[in-house]
């Protein structure tokens, strides 16, 4: 035991003449992770990619998958507002049949909505953007031609979000959920289309020469769906 | 890419028993696409060897597989699609109404344009074309078994149905076959493009399905009228559609580990969607509908099966 003791004393005396100099380092390297963390909370200043809601009122998607996972949340929450709405008001001149699809599309959103909303809670505590508070004005939701009109932008909307924001996913897990949600959009969207008008549920409008349907960039996404929201989305970081 | 990963991977091809004479080819296919030295050929090596290992599955495609395999869905749809349209000699045209017509019309055409786009892209690689099969929608390869469909040549009813499930089943192994491409951002997108657009197309057949009286929504539902299991190939093509249960795994940025957690729909998530409140009974048959299930490739092939020879 003594000798063990007299060991451990002799070595922190043997290592005395080194220690001042470690310590000089450990001071530089203080020093540094300082200068780090000085210029992390600078960066954090300038941009915010590390707030959900800016002070003013932008809501910042965020970046990689969960930028993704939120982007896609974001949409669900603007589809789950819109059929809510058609469903608590319907349109008069909706058929039964049609007011009976409607509150089945409006459901499908709605879990579509939770489930983003239980993925990005479980996966990335913390980081989910705020429920967001839907602009509707310009939407007629006593008319079924208005109605109609914009459930096709949106369902064609969430299509082209998908798939141009399957590329950017990471997690093959979230890849395969995303394919199993934009499939029924797609099938919604075909739906609606030829509610409008027959047989225009692929059209050119949306299907290109090598018969592959839209794929629209997150960005290019959120200006399109901006003036339905009231909160400003940044989109800028999504799967980056 | 961690190397823990490849040596789980290279353990799972050791302890299974793949039939060497399939893989011969694959191998070949490959070595033609080195020699073409296109830009298809860096990604191409390195998806084989960049995707998570899957425990206990063998399922191990290339891009080149995959595009083969969406090929053939394409050129069987455009076969079925034209027939029904009496585009083909010896095939007259159904009796279709004139709005069906045009619908069917449409689908045909972009299944003959991404045939195109696939084979372009194969052969781009420097790999070269599958044969193209001989198809007999009847399901009796040629007469040599009893037929699943006989009246599909004349009966719209029966040549829609074949339709549906052709399309449905496609949707669902897209889902599963993008994985294997997503080292390659342009595939991973064209893939997904090409399956939404799949999609648009299964939905207007069932559509015109139901517009004919059957009991089929425009999505694949629990409450659709059951689609007649003529062959253990057509049953798989809605097996496991109905789940109740959507799981995710919670996984890390790299895609590894993480348990599958089911997302508790029926009891905790405020699905607040019908007055009065859906019984959690039918909240899950709503969410059976709200997600598509993928279904690994051979659920498809063994129907393009059926009806080639």
């Amino acid at each position: 035991m003594s000798n063990i003791k007299q060991n451990a004393s002799e070595e922190a005396e043997f290592a005395k003449p080194l220690y001042t100099p470690i310590k000089r380092r450990s001071f530089f390297m203080y020093a540094g992770a300082t200068a780090g963390a000085t210029a992390l909370l600078l960066s954090g200043c300038d941009d915010d990619d590390n707030e959900i809601v800016t002070p003013n009122g932008t809501v910042n998607l965020g970046s990689g998958d969960v930028g993704v996972l939120n982007y896609a949340y974001a949409l669900e929450q603007l589809e789950a507002a819109f059929y809510a709405q058609v469903k608590a008001t319907p349109a008069a001149d909706f058929s039964t049949l049609e007011k009976d699809y409607f509150s089945q599309v409006a459901a499908h959103e709605a879990i579509h909505r939770d489930f983003f909303k239980a993925a990005i809670n479980r996966d990335a505590p913390g980081q989910i953007i705020p429920g967001l508070t839907p602009i509707f004005t310009s939407i007629d939701f006593t008319k079924r031609a208005s109605v109609l009109a914009t459930a096709k932008t949106f369902e064609d909307l969430g299509v082209a979000a998908y798939n141009g924001a399957g590329k950017y996913l990471k997690t093959p897990a979230y890849l395969v959920i995303a394919g199993q949600i934009v499939s029924v959009e797609a099938r919604h969207a075909a739906y609606v289309r030829d509610l409008i008008s027959p047989g225009s549920f692929a059209d050119d409008s949306i299907i290109d020469a090598n018969g592959l349907d839209k794929a629209m960039e997150p960005v290019d996404v959120v200006t399109a769906a901006q003036s339905f929201i009231k909160e400003k989305l940044d989109a800028s970081r999504v799967g980056k | 890419m961690d190397f823990l990963n490849l040596l789980a991977r290279l353990a799972d091809l050791d302890s299974t028993t793949a039939a060497p004479q399939l893989a011969a080819p694959r191998r070949a296919a490959l070595g033609r696409l080195g020699q073409a030295g296109t830009a298809l050929l860096p990604g191409l090596l390195l998806s084989a060897l960049s995707q998570p290992a899957t425990a206990g599955t063998l399922d191990t495609r290339t891009r080149l597989d995959v595009l083969v395999l969406v090929r053939q869905l394409a050129a069987l749809g455009n076969e079925l699609h034209s027939r029904a349209l009496g585009l083909v000699a010896g095939y007259p045209a159904l009796p279709l109404t004139a709005t069906e017509k045009a619908g069917i019309q449409v689908i045909q055409q972009q299944e003959a344009q991404r045939v195109t786009l696939f084979s372009q892209l194969i052969t781009d690689g420097g790999a070269t074309l599958p044969t193209t099969p001989r198809y007999d929608f009847t399901g009796s390869k040629n007469s040599a078994q009893t037929a699943l469909y006989p009246d599909i040549q004349t009966n719209p009813a029966t040549y829609l149905l074949v339709a549906q499930v052709v399309k449905d089943v496609a949707v669902r192994v897209y889902k599963s076959q993008v994985d294997f491409v997503r080292a390659d951002a342009y595939l991973t997108e064209t893939l997904l493009r090409s399956h939404s657009a799949e999609a648009r197309h299964a939905s207007h057949l069932r559509t015109l399905r139901r517009q004919r009286g059957v009991a089929v929504k425009s999505w694949v539902s629990p409450d659709d009228a059951p689609v007649p299991a003529t062959s253990p190939a057509i049953a798989k093509v809605y097996e496991g559609e109905s789940g109740f249960i959507q799981t995710y795994n919670a996984s890390d940025a790299s895609g590894q580990g993480g348990a599958l957690v089911s997302v508790p729909f029926d009891s905790t998530l405020p699905i607040n969607v019908a007055t009065p409140p859906l019984s959690a009974e039918a909240i899950l048959r709503k969410v059976a509908e709200a997600f598509d299930e993928p279904a690994d490739a051979i659920v498809a092939t063994n129907v393009a099966a059926l009806f080639t020879y």
